[in-house]
């Protein structure tokens, strides 16, 4: 037996250090990587749920909502807390519009992925079919109300070309913005665009205990392990848009294809910026969905452009006040001067033609103006020279964007140098003949012209024009509010301004003037129409497309000015008679509008 | 039939006793823990389990070892009726007919008793023997199969694990009366080559996967490796002192399979922390040293080679299932014994104990015949 003794001890030893190897590898799991795996069984079993903020609301210039969110309820069952898969689908089928056989589908391959991703049953349900799941949500184990925002856009489409809308967002901002989570929407245009980040909350997150099956726990187990985020709602943005005055703008446009554009002279918010046709906000709420963004991209009229500030036109006449201020401030010419119209100029080998065929005899820089005579205009384009017309577009904005927040184009001032570098082309005479008139090179955008027009009537300031008059937070603390910024100082004495302004006054009120179609009663409303050609020569075609764009441009009351409005129709015609009238409406409109606020703010 | 003489009850092994019912109680707080979100049901089975136990090891404690001895064929048979029996008309649990129900009342895994069984035939073999140290193959043939036909049996139920605890304990009972170096070898071919015909033409796709799984448990960490590492999260983010009762999320949430059997240990470790989990190895540390012990005092071949055996069984348990819970060996499905919910395994484990304890206490005796047998 002493043989066996022996071999007793050696298994001892065996045994003793089978033990050590356990305890030893139990010292490595608890103690030493004891912390790192406290947090995989925190990972475990808590989960993260995210509390999306809200957007910030959108008001317009008197806090009325533009847009706002609403509450939406979606739902969804967590496959593997259904207890019966085929009565679920049964009692909620008819409510929620479901495709049996396809939610059969979708749950039995969750199943089978061991998924405890819920499954989507129902977008955005209604009160009714959110009141019937609630009725019978005890009896439908594993059926989940998810609660999102969604935009909501209480004025349909009005102001949609320069809210924007709002839509998935793309790998290149979800890189630039590590707050954004995949498959949140973003602004894509517009002020949802611009203002972006004022607008976006700071989601929250909740997080729950779940078991070993991705069930919620119901119990008060492991509550200590939990922790809460709060989520932020993003700022309102209030706008300097006056909703009212956006409608009428939008409803005299109609039909029509164009934009108009309404700023504070003094200040240059913008009041109303609108632009024909236009697109549907709603459409976008959920993500757009491929039919309808490939009928509102391939759509020959354009509903994405927001005409007013992206849209490129040739000014036409309402582009004379540019030579008309740099001739009178360079010293080319005086009121006192008259130049013949004989119904063309001719420089050179060249004719150019002035609307008016049977031209408009003896005009000096008054009657030019009043009469839109294009002789007068190509005489001292021809006497000062596009170096001098070119400096004074620059001068007014053209050539540059306004910076005004939202999707907008900078559009051509034409130059020697422009034209070098864009055509490595000299420069020709009759080119700054016709760019006095509008013509030719010059490209720009109604809310230039608008900005144009409001430095002329506050005596030469070019202003800043802004859309944004102030940001609060949630909670009421204001964020940013809008102050004027003067661009630049137009280079002008004054008396020679009043020239130009009192000219502008008789476009719309003297006998003969082109802008009569814009005159009120009781109010002096100063302005210059203007026909711009599409197409060279073939004016009065009956194609649509080659018809003329109509323009007018304005500001009033003439002695203190308040507005500039400016009125563009996509071939419209003449300016005179199609956009002149729109214009004066508005001006109209605008100040029943101020007396009626006025009236409601001394009651 | 038993008389009691004052020198049993003064050699009575009190120490394994009382390690016993210290251990019991430990694994019940833990069930308790382990089965408290599912309404206790295991923790009560298990409860009366120890209680059927505790009484059993007491039983057996009193026969005298040689009149067990004496009757060691015939128990061997009866087991190994049971496992024919079970085979034919044994309850299917899990894929396994591995179950007797007894009137609905409980159910019995003879494959778990078939464990003492094999212990105690090989004990007699041995003892009768007196013959050739080391052993040649030739020497070996009756015990080779009075282990293989067990085997054999148990795999065709099928249960993997407690088939290679048998052989387990069984193989270190005949390595330790000494093997011929060369019969080891041509055993090891044996085994070898049946390993490999298995692997091709027998194994199941399951078994297969569990195997493939311990080689590398992230390859599939949903299914078969989930467990492992989700026993490993539950141990390891036990720490140094534990999260307290009740208070183990992986073990509360259910995040560790099979907690209150194969995985108990888990919800110990995760509970109770490092602290805890060694606690309960030093237990079952000293409760074989114990057994070894009493091996080595033994006065006959059959004693010590009983005590020897029950040792190597709960050794083996420990070795295969806290290797496995902690993640160094395969996922098996062998239980920790009296500490993983499960009755056979449980009664079989008291009776282990029984065993050595009646040893123990006629340690001195001179004549055991004359002073029990009645």
């Amino acid at each position: 037996m002493q043989d066996f003794r022996n071999r007793l001890l050696m298994v001892t030893v065996i045994l003793g250090l089978a033990f050590l190897v356990l305890g030893s590898r139990l010292w490595y799991l608890q103690v030493l990587k004891g912390e790192e795996f406290e947090k995989f069984s925190l990972e475990n079993h808590i989960r993260v749920e995210r509390v999306p903020a809200p957007r910030g609301r959108i008001l317009d210039r008197y806090g009325k909502e533009l847009v706002v969110n609403r509450t939406s309820f979606d739902i969804y069952a967590i496959p593997k807390d259904i207890k019966d898969i085929p009565y679920l689908i049964q009692s909620l089928s008819p409510i929620l519009n479901l495709d049996a056989n396809q939610t059969q589908k979708n749950i039995d391959s969750a199943l089978k992925k061991k998924s405890f991703k819920p499954v989507l049953l129902a977008k955005d349900i209604n009160r009714d079919q959110l009141a019937y799941i609630e009725a019978r949500r005890s009896s439908l184990p594993g059926v989940i109300i998810e609660i999102n925002n969604l935009r909501q856009y209480p004025h349909g489409d009005l102001g949609a070309s320069f809210l924007g809308y709002i839509g998935k967002v793309s790998e290149a901002e979800l890189n630039k913005n590590p707050k954004i989570n995949n498959n949140d929407l973003v602004g894509k245009t517009g002020i949802e665009k611009g203002w972006e980040s004022s607008l976006r909350g700071d989601d929250g997150y909740t997080q729950k205990v779940t078991d070993a099956l991705g069930r919620e726990v119901k119990s008060n187990l492991f509550l200590e392990d939990l922790q809460n985020k709060k989520s932020m709602p993003g700022s309102d943005v209030r706008l300097t848009v006056d909703i009212e005055l956006q409608k009428a703008a939008e409803e005299a446009l109609g039909e029509e294809s164009g934009a108009i554009v309404v700023v504070d002279v003094n200040t240059g918010e913008v009041l109303a910026l609108a632009s024909r046709p236009s697109f549907n906000p709603a459409d976008f709420i959920k993500g757009i969905d491929a039919k309808t963004w490939s009928n509102l991209v391939n759509d020959k009229s354009s509903p994405l452009l927001n005409r007013a500030t992206q849209g490129l036109y040739a000014p036409g006449s309402v582009f004379k006040m540019v030579p008309s201020v740099a001739a009178l401030n360079e010293g080319f010419i005086n009121e006192e001067e008259y130049v013949y119209c004989p119904g063309y100029y001719k420089s050179g080998n060249s004719k150019f033609r002035c609307w008016k065929r049977g031209g408009h005899g003896q005009v000096n820089l008054r009657s030019a103006i009043v009469k839109s005579c294009d002789v007068y205009f190509y005489k001292i384009a021809e006497m000062m020279g596009i170096n001098n017309l070119s400096k004074y577009m620059r001068a007014f904005g053209y050539g540059s964007i306004t910076d005004l927040g939202i999707e907008e184009r900078a559009g051509i001032s034409p130059s020697r140098e422009w034209k070098q570098k864009r055509f490595n082309k000299p420069w020709y005479r009759g080119e700054t003949i016709v760019s006095a008139i509008g013509q030719g090179y010059v490209s720009v955008t109604p809310l230039q012209v608008s900005m144009m027009t409001a430095a002329v009537a506050n005596n030469g300031k070019l202003l800043k024009p802004t859309i944004v008059l102030e940001i609060s937070s949630y909670d009421g603390e204001e964020k940013f509010k809008h102050s004027p910024v003067v661009t630049s100082q137009i280079p002008v004495q004054q008396e020679m301004l009043d020239l130009v302004k009192d000219a502008m006054v008789g476009v719309v009120n003297d006998p003969g003037g082109t802008g009569r179609a814009a005159r009120l009663k009781d109010l002096t409303v100063a302005g210059k129409t203007g026909t711009a050609q599409v197409v060279s020569l073939d004016s009065q075609s009956e194609d649509r497309k080659h018809r003329d764009h109509a323009w007018f441009t304005s500001y009033a009351p003439a002695e203190a000015p308040k507005i500039a409005v400016t009125v563009l129709i996509e071939h419209g015609g003449k300016g005179g008679a199609v956009a002149a009238p729109i214009a004066g409406n508005l001006i109209e409109i605008y100040k029943k509008l101020m007396e009626e606020r006025k009236a409601d703010d001394n009651v | 039939m038993i008389m009691f003489d004052r020198r049993l009850l003064k050699n009575f092994g009190w120490f394994l006793f009382l390690l016993t019912l210290a251990f019991s109680a430990i694994s019940l707080l833990n069930l308790y823990s382990a089965s408290y979100e599912t309404g206790l049901t295991s923790f009560k089975k298990q409860f009366f389990w120890i209680g059927v136990g505790l009484v059993a090891l007491i039983f057996i404690s009193f026969i005298n070892y040689r009149l067990i001895r004496q009757y060691t064929f015939y128990i061997y048979s009866f087991t190994i009726l049971l496992l024919v029996f079970v085979l034919f008309f044994g309850k299917e649990v899990a894929g396994s007919k591995s179950w007797i129900d007894i009137a609905s009342l409980a159910t019995v895994q003879p494959s778990e008793l078939v464990k003492i069984s094999v212990i105690l035939i090989l004990a007699k073999f041995y003892d009768n023997d007196y013959q050739a140290t080391p052993y040649g193959f030739l020497d070996l043939i009756k015990p080779i199969i009075f282990i293989a036909v067990p085997v054999v049996l148990v795999l065709m139920q099928p249960d993997l694990g407690t088939a290679m605890t048998i052989l387990l304990i069984s193989g270190s009972m005949v390595l330790f009366m000494g093997v011929k170096k060369w019969s080891v070898a041509f055993i090891l071919i044996v085994v070898l080559g049946v390993s490999f015909y298995s692997w091709h033409y027998t194994l199941k796709p399951y078994q297969k996967d569990r195997i493939k799984t311990f080689i590398n448990p992230a390859s599939d960490p949903l299914n078969a490796g989930y467990n492992s590492i989700q026993s490993q999260i539950a141990i390891g983010s036990g720490g140094l002192a534990g999260k307290g009762l009740r208070s183990g999320s992986q073990t509360q949430l259910r995040f560790i399979p099979a907690q209150q059997t194969d995985f108990a240990f888990s919800v110990l470790a995760e509970e109770w922390g490092f602290l805890g989990s060694i606690c309960v190895l030093l237990l079952y540390f000293m409760i074989i040293l114990w057994m070894l012990d009493t091996s080595s005092r033994a006065r006959d071949k059959f004693s010590m080679l009983v005590c020897f055996g029950v040792a190597a069984m709960f050794f083996w348990h420990v070795l295969v299932n806290v290797g496995m819970v902690i993640g160094i060996l395969p996922v098996t499905g062998v239980p920790l014994l009296i500490f993983s919910y499960g009755g056979s395994s449980t009664l079989t484990a008291m009776i282990g104990i029984g065993l050595v304890l009646g040893i123990r206490m006629r340690k001195f005796s001179m004549s055991g015949e004359a002073i029990d047998l009645g």
